[in-house]
């Protein structure tokens, strides 16, 4: 009942497509990208044409379809070859989802097709003074006549250092509303983050937006609509995106500790025969099983329709997030100097997984919300 | 889940969508409602619940609630996502997966 037939009978042709693709576009340069803090834009537009950053957007409007499972699957080996890629993936989508959700069809059959076209989207929810409290954004949208004018500071947008679009989130009219700015409008001005620690290439930008003036038909759903539902509902997507993305994490981390501890020898044996090292590579064989298995149950609800998706979206990125940060740091450990460099595979799994525990979400805000589900459902 | 069959009656009465929808609320929150209480009011919705309630009367009534029908009125009480319900499957042909 879940997933494959989503996608419809090519669906596994179109993901094993997916991969390769992902495979040939990085192409081992996710290190130099992490050391320069840029992905080249040829790439970032290739993926979007191909569909691979939204994968999900349905066929009819030109994406490639792919049930919540397959996305994942791509999502994950994205986050396997480079955490930075894999940021503006979930960007992306989360993008895309929103614009899903909250536009009619008109501007959904204009703005989605653009996504899948090659064009780059970054989503804003956080300001300096609202980031887990969101309720606290005081960014305006303002509805004038045939017009919507926003007023605001956003920071740490994801991907906003190459993105075309902007889909941002403001207080209006009593309530909330999202807008979709086009970088290039007039009164945007995109400064990047400099030096994050980790996620370096994924085009991490504080946005200010002087009363950016736009058509109407820029406003995405209504004016006054609830905020906490409209920024559940958009991170929902970006929560199972960065889980999927901590299990790549996960899994390069493991391949590249048991290859080292494989090869090395120490004390005339192979690491991996030193019981204390063993040790290590179970946890993090563990923690990767573990973190894939609470993304797929997630995706399966997800792609099922399941009301059960919005906790256990929650469960699996607070699990992979943790997971990926422990078991990254497992894997410097492992690797010890041969790892212990910027650009290392594990070294940027360190410091990439180390975020994931603060975005879409910190691992205090996904315990708080299942803390709240374990009181509502105790017997 | 028990929702196949409510999605393919082909006649959905306001009574049976208030019926199945007062009884998924009670199980989610331990609580006997009646169709008109304000639930927001009750302090019975968080955000997350409103987005479980989403995705449920999605699945199981096949009607897609984006856009400007996303906002909390529109799931104040029973009756109001009863009438939401109802409204979306005159207007709107079925849908199949987002």
């Amino acid at each position: 009942m879940p997933d494959r037939h989503v996608g419809g009978p090519a669906a596994g042709d179109r993901l094993a497509d997916g991969f390769a693709l992902l495979d040939s576009l990085v192409d081992g340069r996710a290190e130099a990208w992490d050391l320069s803090g840029e992905i080249p834009l040829e790439v970032l537009r290739t993926a979007g044409e191909r569909g691979l950053l939204c994968a999900q957007v349905a066929r009819e409007l030109g994406g490639l379809g792919l049930s919540s499972r397959d996305n994942g699957e791509l999502t994950a080996h994205a986050g396997s070859l480079c955490s930075s890629l894999r940021s503006v993936m979930t960007s992306q989508g989360m993008a895309a989802w929103t614009i899903q959700r909250l536009a009619n069809p008109d501007q959904s059959a204009a703005l989605l097709p653009e996504l899948v076209g090659g064009k780059l989207a970054a989503v804003g929810f956080s300001e300096s003074g609202a980031g887990s409290d969101v309720t606290a954004m005081t960014t305006k949208i303002e509805v004038s006549g045939d017009s919507v004018v926003v007023t605001g500071h956003k920071v740490w947008m994801t991907a906003a250092h190459y993105a075309d679009l902007l889909v941002v989130f403001g207080q209006c009219e009593g309530g909330a509303a999202v807008v979709a700015v086009p970088a290039s409008a007039p009164g945007v001005h995109v400064e990047r983050v400099a030096d994050p620690l980790g996620c370096r290439a994924a085009g991490h930008a504080n946005v200010r937006f002087d009363s950016v003036r736009l058509p109407l038909s820029s406003l995405l759903g209504t004016p006054g609509m609830p905020l906490p539902l409209l920024v559940t509902t958009a991170l929902a997507y970006g929560r199972i995106s960065v889980a999927w993305g901590c299990v790549g994490i996960l899994r390069a981390c493991r391949h590249a500790a048991a290859r080292h501890a494989a090869s090395r020898v120490q004390f005339g044996k192979p690491l991996h025969e030193h019981q204390l090292v063993a040790g290590h590579l179970a946890d993090l064989y563990a923690d990767e099983q573990v973190a894939a298995q609470a993304c797929a149950h997630a995706s399966a609800c997800w792609d099922a329709g399941s009301p059960d998706q919005v906790v256990a979206t929650v469960l699996a990125k607070h699990v992979s997030a943790g997971h990926a940060a422990r078991g990254a740091a497992a894997a410097v450990q492992v690797l010890a100097s041969a790892g212990a460099r910027d650009g290392h595979v594990v070294a940027r799994a360190y410091r990439d997984a180390k975020l994931m525990e603060i975005i879409e979400g910190s691992n205090e805000i996904c315990q708080l919300i299942l803390a709240q589900h374990a009181v509502a459902t105790a017997q | 889940m028990s929702t196949e069959s409510t999605a393919q009656g082909a006649e959905l009465s306001a009574e049976s969508i208030e019926r199945e929808l007062l009884g998924f609320l009670e199980a989610k929150t331990r609580t006997t409602l009646t169709p008109d209480q304000d639930m927001f009011a009750s302090g019975l919705v968080s955000s997350m619940f409103a987005m479980e309630l989403v995705v449920h009367l999605e699945q199981t009534y096949r009607v897609a609630i984006v856009g400007a029908d996303l906002k909390l009125d529109n799931f104040r009480t029973v009756q109001r996502m009863t009438e939401l319900v109802l409204r979306l499957r005159a207007g709107s042909p079925a849908v199949g997966h987002a």
